[in-house]
């Protein structure tokens, strides 16, 4: 009796529903890159760096701009040329860690998807694709102070204690995105791409602070809201008492009276979010914590090599 | 304003709270949830605090108001002026009992445009009424006021016509089936079943009660005025207010009426002429009419022309031979002849029985006596005096009684239905069979007549006659006085007189006075015995209360009880120039003529005497010659007899036994000929001084407009049905309903 083995279905693994219950956070990551890259027909690494790796045919759609026309003129046939990745490019990812960070509704009782999670996924991969590309990444922790900082490295060794520092982090306390993002912008003297993925439940003229002196620094800067479902949609009816986190206070009101008006509050500050990030040319994107983690990314990557170009 | 069903008014009250508890359980019902986007939740509360509060408050008043209104829906509640808003949406609701009167008075012909009589009229305002009612939320009932007829087991039927309902069309056909009677006013009977109805109908609270009459005396003003004044505090009580009457009477009607007739005498024999008098009467000033008699149909002289007036005025025939007219049932008519707007009573027929003799069986109960010297030859002698005795021995007499003279051991040979009296004279006692024979007899319409002597034993008389009622009381003593002026009864020849001493009026020297009685039977009369008491004892010039004569009913006969002797025995009456009168009289006010049966008032059955012989089915006709069922009727005990139903038309009818015919004369009631009207105030008086109103011949203003009974209970649902879409719109604008597409997720606590 003969057994058919079936091809590693890796997007399964790009759920965040699959991804909490595995425990592990560079397994996690490592599983969202390899069924990020599955399937692609072009590298979205290729094209990035500036040291030459090989040749190959050209095929239809690709970019003429890399056709090696010495060869062409050679040989009558059509190559492009290939680069490898410039090892120079700085990743540092800054993680909110405060108590807000904590909030999910995805995933199963005993396994939750919180917003934390979501953005440690997002941060390990990414570390893991620019370690992958010899890469330097660093790595920010913060709450209402820089819990944890690491420079960026190159090293081997540099995505174990990332992922091993995002995996130990409490989260309690209060946030305060925009002194920690001045903090952090003197402490960063390469120009780097800061990845700032929090939920941005903060005030918004700190936090316009924090970026504008960022940017001022010369760094490459995205911004990742990750919102839970639950607070996009704000789906309650009965009567329900909301209870504060960050020190926030207590809400007895009916959720259906509220509903219209919160989503309206939202919207407001995510606009208001957006348009402080398009004035200093930061990538904003919104996350759902319920929606695959390859789509951020990839939309991630797109965006990236968009802006290279 | 009051509610039809109040209960629900304050249920809907007591449900306000509902809305006001479920909102504050809700409040201690709550989920708990830990929220992160705290602040933009907070923003949007501040902006949105008082467009909540006040979307909260509306809902929340929306649904009080919901319950509150469904409740006073229910509660149907009454009220609103005519000129009011919500009147017009009202409905209306109520009990509307309707009382027509349909007694004969009510067919004076009034000549209205569209309905010839009163009771046309009463009938064409009922259904007008009845037409502005609104079904179902107004029921009716209809009563009619005549007196009601009998029915097939003799029980009076109902008056009620038409028993409540919300079915307007069939109110509207049963007035339509109403007959015009012949019969008269039972004007207390049908207030008190309008009382009753309304009793029943608990759940209308408003009720109207509507009384069409002719307003007139004789239904309004006769002996039932303290039952007219309790019925009228029930009226108040159901009705209130809403008791309104429509007086049909015209101004000045008048009615002439021949009310009775009957013999100048007790009895109309084949031995004497008699002569007949008609009471005739004039109620209302009218015109001359023409006074007809008939004699067996035959038109008789002596016909006058008069004017009568309320007095009574008999008017007497003298051309009737009665000597020449022969034993047997013969019908005097008395008719009226002018322009008359009333004509039932004009005409009033009689059945007269003419004995040819009166068959008398006196019992003697003293044994070996001679002529003359018991009581019962003294009887026999004062019943039918001897005039001469033929050459073949036989004693002739004038009398018209022929009475039999038997000794009390004779009795049990003798059928006494062919008899029309029994008198025991000195009897010691009777056999219980006899006395059950006796029983019997007085039963069927005999006349008993009892005279005490030394024979008689109190205690079987007490142990077998009073049982029997076949004495007014129980023999308590035999008193004797040894005054030699005696005992005396206390006749007084001016003082109201007992009808059956009517001929001694104003005979000083009757003797009735001063006859001498030295002993007597002490009756102590029984309360249920119904007894009249003809004369007392008195002794010396003390009043005594021990009855001398009594008469009382039972069953269809009479019974007559002397307390002293027939002879001179215990007094000195027999001497007397009274004594014969007294006894003829004794005998001819209470001996049934056997002509009773004959003459009927409206809506009485004609029942035909077991006496009477029947050669074959008996046959009754009406007036028209239309046959009339009899039936045949077999008692629990006793014997069977014929009746028929009840005859609801005035006239002569004809009864064929197979070998004669008998006329049944039916007459209307007499007292139902005073017409004239009476004014409101007496009416209101006769009922005890309740509220009316008093209205005429027309439909009232009331009836053609919507009145203060409007329902409002639709209304008010409409506008429940309205705060109901109402609530749903604002609830669902408000976001209350709004379903989010996304599935409920219990959110997890944050992570410590």
């Amino acid at each position: 009796m003969s057994t058919i083995e079936h091809p590693t279905n890796y997007r399964k693994y790009l759920d965040p529903k699959t991804l909490a219950r595995i425990a592990s956070l560079d397994l996690r990551a490592r599983l969202i890159v390899e069924g990020l890259m599955t399937g692609m027909h072009r590298s979205p690494y290729q094209g990035i760096s500036v040291e030459f790796a090989q040749h190959r045919p050209y095929v239809q759609g690709d970019d003429i701009r890399h056709i090696d026309w010495k060869v062409y003129g050679k040989t009558d046939k059509i190559y492009l040329k290939q680069y490898l990745e410039e090892t120079n490019l700085h990743l540092i990812c800054i993680v909110d860690a405060s108590e807000s960070m904590g909030y999910g509704s995805v995933g199963d009782k005993d396994a939750i998807w919180t917003k934390y999670d979501h953005a440690t996924a997002i941060a390990a991969s990414m570390s893991y694709m620019a370690i992958q590309q010899q890469d330097s990444v660093g790595l920010a922790i913060f709450d209402n102070e820089l819990k944890r900082f690491f420079k960026p490295s190159n090293s081997p060794g540099q995505w174990k204690i990332i992922t091993h520092e995002l995996c130990l982090i409490p989260r309690l306390k209060k946030t305060n995105t925009g002194r920690i993002l001045d903090q952090l912008a003197e402490k960063l003297n390469h120009r780097s791409l800061v990845v700032l993925l929090s939920d941005f439940f903060d005030d918004i003229e700190s936090i316009k602070k924090g970026l504008r002196h960022l940017r001022y620094k010369k760094h490459e800067v995205m911004a990742f809201q990750i919102l839970d479902p639950l607070e996009i949609e704000f789906p309650f009816e009965d009567v329900t008492l909301f209870k504060g986190l960050e020190e926030m206070g207590e809400l007895l009101t009916e959720p259906r009276a509220l509903r219209d008006g919160y989503l309206e509050q939202l919207r407001l500050a995510t606009e208001r979010l957006k348009k402080l990030c398009r004035g200093m040319h930061v990538d904003f994107t919104r996350m759902n914590t319920a929606d695959a983690l390859d789509v951020s990314l990839s939309g991630f990557l797109a965006t990236r090599a968009a802006s290279i170009k | 304003m009051s509610f039809i069903t109040p209960v629900f008014f304050w249920a809907g009250a007591a449900l306000i709270s509902i809305p006001l508890i479920i909102h504050f359980l809700n409040r201690r019902r709550f989920k708990l949830v830990q929220w992160a986007a705290m602040e933009y939740l907070l923003q949007a509360l501040r902006k949105n605090r008082r467009r909540i509060k006040f979307e909260q408050i509306l809902l929340l008043t929306t649904r009080c108001l919901i319950l509150a209104l469904l409740g006073l829906a229910l509660a149907r509640p009454l009220g609103c002026s005519e000129s009011s808003l919500a009147n017009l949406m009202g409905s209306k609701s109520g009990l509307h009992v309707f009382v027509i009167d349909n007694s004969y008075s009510m067919a004076y012909e009034a000549d209205r445009q569209g309905a010839r009589t009163h009771f046309d009229q009463a009938k064409l305002l009922v259904k007008q009424q009845i037409e502005k009612l609104v079904a179902g939320g107004e029921s009716v009932a209809i009563i009619a006021a005549a007196r009601p007829k009998l029915g097939e087991d003799g029980a009076p039927q109902s008056q009620l016509v038409f028993r409540s309902s919300f079915n307007l069309d069939g109110a509207r056909s049963a007035v339509d089936g109403i007959e015009q009677s012949y019969n008269g006013t039972d004007i207390a009977g049908a207030l008190q079943l309008a009382a009753a109805v309304a009793k029943e109908e608990q759940k209308q609270p408003q009720k109207f009660l509507y009384i069409l009459t002719d307003c007139t005396r004789s239904a309004w003003e006769n002996n039932q005025g303290d039952q007219l004044k309790q019925i009228g505090r029930e009226l108040a009580g159901q009705f209130g207010s809403r008791v309104r009457i429509n007086d049909l009477s015209k101004p000045g009607q008048w009615n002439y009426g021949v009310l009775d007739i009957k013999p100048d005498g007790s009895l109309v024999t084949t031995n004497f002429h008699t002569d007949f008098l008609a009471d005739i009467k004039g109620f209302g000033a009218g015109g001359e009419t023409l006074v007809q008699w008939q004699w067996d149909n035959t038109p008789l002289e002596g016909g006058t022309t008069l004017k009568p007036d309320t007095g009574t005025q008999l008017q007497r025939q003298t051309k009737v031979d009665t000597t020449k007219a022969g034993g047997g049932p013969h019908v005097m008519t008395v008719s009226l002849t002018g322009d008359e707007k009333l004509k039932i009573d004009n005409t009033r027929s009689r059945v007269f029985e003419v004995a040819a003799e009166l068959k008398v069986l006196i019992i003697e109960g003293e044994r070996g006596t001679s002529l003359l010297s018991g009581s019962g030859a003294f009887l026999d002698l004062a019943l039918a005096p001897k005039k001469e005795i033929t050459p073949q021995g036989k004693v002739r007499s004038d009398s018209y009684v022929a009475p039999e003279v038997i000794s009390d051991l004779e009795l049990g040979n003798k059928v006494l239905n062919d008899y029309r009296a029994v008198i025991l004279s000195n009897v010691a006692s009777l056999s219980p069979a006899q006395a059950d024979q006796v029983q019997k007899f007085v039963e069927a319409g005999g006349t008993f007549m009892t005279f005490m002597g030394e024979q008689v034993n109190p205690d079987q008389y007490n142990a077998l006659l009073l049982p029997r009622k076949l004495l007014p009381g129980k023999l308590v003593a035999r008193k004797t006085t040894p005054d030699p002026k005696g005992f005396t009864l206390d006749f007084k020849p001016n003082a109201p007189l007992h009808p059956v001493l009517n001929i001694f009026r104003g005979e000083e020297n009757s003797g009735l006075d001063t006859a001498p009685i030295y002993t007597y039977y002490q009756v102590e009369v029984a309360p249920d015995a119904k007894a009249e008491v003809v004369l007392n004892f008195v002794a010396g010039d003390k009043e005594t209360n021990d009855p001398a004569i009594t008469i009382h009913p039972m069953g269809r006969g009479r019974v007559v009880m002397v307390a002293t002797t027939a002879n001179g025995e215990w007094n000195n009456l027999p001497p007397k120039p009274a004594y014969v009168a007294l006894i003829h009289e004794l005998l001819a006010g209470t001996v049934d003529v056997g002509d009773k049966w004959m003459n009927l008032t409206v809506g009485q059955p004609m029942e035909i005497p077991a006496g009477l012989k029947l050669t074959g089915p008996p046959v009754l006709t009406d007036p028209l010659k239309k046959p009339i069922p009899v039936d045949a009727i077999q008692p629990k005990s006793g014997s069977m007899f014929y009746r028929s139903k009840p005859l609801e038309k005035p006239g002569v009818y004809l009864l064929n036994t197979g070998s004669s015919v008998i006329p049944i004369a039916v007459n209307v009631p007499a007292d139902e000929a005073d017409i004239r009207a009476l004014p409101p105030d007496s009416i209101r008086k006769a009922l005890g001084d309740i509220e009316m109103q008093f209205f005429g011949d027309n439909v009232p203003a009331y009836a053609l407009s919507r009145d203060d009974s409007n329902d409002l209970g639709w209304s008010v649902m409409a506008i429940v049905l309205a705060l109901v879409a109402a609530e749903c719109f604002m609830a669902m604008t408000f976001g209350h309903y709004r379903r989010s597409s996304v599935r409920r997720v219990q959110p997890a606590m944050p992570a410590a």
